[in-house]
């Protein structure tokens, strides 16, 4: 598996890859959702594609310390996420927008991101400045002191990416952010990855493809536990014109034929799936 | 006191409170108050100064029933969120059970203050004790918003089944409804107490949610 080293913002003296992950494997009970798993990513923004089940929040939440592996090694910022203090040093440097997530009762959404700041332990003489940046950045500022739960579930999920970014992270992992935005929203939103993208290393899974071609910067697509496929969104443009994929507009063209190339040729792993490592 | 030194209290005094409040201890302190007031209520109706004995549902009840409200209290509405956090999650944890705790132990006495023999405070905050420890364990094990469950099938069970049982064994397994003194139903108490509190304080509660 190659990584293209990431065009811009990779600068002299700057580790390439900000995350490393080798030997992945995850297994929810008698599943394997992750299997065996090698992957590395750069600064910049990077779609993460794949059918539902394929693995893809599996890969997220192990990223985002929330869930151990069963198996193999992830690197985060160069540190090793098993050790738990190295983990809680790249905790503060990581903002994670869970696919679902419940809102504490009664909180306003400057509480609801003051205190995830708090649990990240952020300065406290910074974090009232930072709360009111992250709130503006996903278009809140004038719901700033609305409860959540009065909130439309668009503007919820903004105010899940506000508690992701307002730590100022260098790795940003965004499970399903598009879901519940309104087309207005989505193009607001392509916006800011393309700005966090430009000093962080930010992860979107997603099923919008579209969303892809607009703001990624590379495409890594995931089915039944394995990589299927790795490139630029225009890599995969041009397979899917190359190869003849179904779909409607060319990445989703590309989309479908790196699928089916994947699921085509023949994957010594799902013979072993049932051996756990 | 220095400037940067009052900022940093204001500031984990704040975060304390929305801690608080994203467990919704307020709630929970609001029922605990009631619940104390009741007990008072329920034990001076009983007309215990002609039979001891008649303490026993108050001083089975009103302890489970605080311990199921602090059960409740450990239930996170972000576990996905929570995880993420820098924060060690243990000493909030333990300060939250302890806290609820001590104050559930320092209010239910008064319900039965002046009987010290028989059912007295003594009695009332050992089964605080004991009550807390099952619903934290099984916060743990089977999810905070059904932790009081457990407690509840077992007390009920030995206060229906075996509310005369005395002495010997059945100090360790009837302590809920032993009327004092007896070291044995102590000690069970305290066990569960320990035990529970730090199976909870070190796993925290059990993720309960979209993804569990």
């Amino acid at each position: 598996m190659t990584t293209a080293a990431p065009s811009s913002p990779a600068t002299s003296g700057e580790p390439l890859s900000t995350i490393r992950v080798a030997g992945l494997s995850v297994r929810h009970r008698r599943t394997l959702a992750l299997d065996s798993v090698d992957l590395d990513f750069g600064p910049g923004v990077h779609g993460l594609l794949g059918p539902n089940g394929a693995g893809k929040t599996s890969l997220i939440r192990v990223l985002a310390t929330v869930a151990a592996p069963t198996d193999g090694r992830v690197e985060l910022l160069g540190d090793d996420v098993r050790d738990h203090r190295r983990r809680a040093a790249v905790r503060r440097r990581l903002g994670y927008l869970p696919q679902e997530f419940g809102y504490y009762p009664g909180f306003t959404v400057r509480e609801f991101v003051a205190y995830v700041a708090w649990l990240k332990e952020m300065p406290a003489a910074d974090t009232p400045a930072a709360v009111e940046r992250a709130v503006a950045r996903v278009g809140l500022a004038d719901r700033v002191d609305a409860k959540v739960k009065t909130l439309s579930g668009g503007m919820v999920r903004r105010v899940g990416i506000a508690q992701a970014i307002v730590n100022d992270p260098d790795v940003l992992l965004f499970d399903e952010p598009t879901a519940g935005l309104d087309p207005e929203q989505r193009v607001e939103f392509r916006e800011l990855l393309r700005e966090l993208g430009t000093s962080s290393t930010v992860i979107v899974s997603t099923h919008l493809v579209e969303d892809v071609a607009a703001a990624c910067t590379e495409v890594t697509l995931i089915e039944s536990g394995h990589v299927a496929y790795r490139g630029t969104p225009e890599s995969l443009t041009a397979l899917g014109e190359a190869a003849g994929g179904v779909g409607d507009n060319p990445i989703e063209r590309g989309y479908t034929a790196a699928l089916r190339t994947h699921r085509a040729s023949p994957a010594p792993a799902l013979a072993v799936e049932g051996t756990a490592r | 006191m220095s400037a940067p030194t009052l900022r940093h209290d204001r500031a984990l005094a704040a975060g304390l409170l929305l801690y608080a409040r994203s467990r919704t201890v307020p709630r929970a302190l609001v029922v605990l108050l009631a619940t104390a007031g009741l007990a008072v209520w329920a034990a001076h109706s009983l007309n215990a100064h002609i039979d001891p004995d008649r303490r026993v549902p108050v001083v089975a009840l009103a302890p489970l029933f605080a311990a199921a409200v602090i059960g409740s209290s450990l239930h996170t509405a972000s576990d996905e969120l929570d995880r993420t956090a820098v924060r060690p999650w243990w000493r909030l944890r333990a300060l939250h059970l302890l806290a609820l705790t001590g104050l559930a132990a320092a209010l239910l006495p008064v319900a039965v203050l002046g009987h010290t023999s028989v059912f007295g405070p003594p009695a009332m905050i050992r089964n605080t004790l004991g009550g807390t420890g099952l619903t934290a364990a099984a916060a743990t094990l089977v999810g905070a918003r059904l932790s009081w469950l457990p407690a509840f099938g077992y007390v009920s069970a030995v206060y229906l089944g075996a509310a005369g049982a005395r002495g010997g064994a059945s100090g360790v397994w009837a302590w809920p409804v032993q009327p004092e003194g007896g070291t044995a139903s102590w000690a069970t108490a305290l066990v569960v107490f320990l035990g529970g509190g730090a199976l909870y304080v070190a796993r925290g509660a059990r993720a309960e949610g979209p993804r569990s």
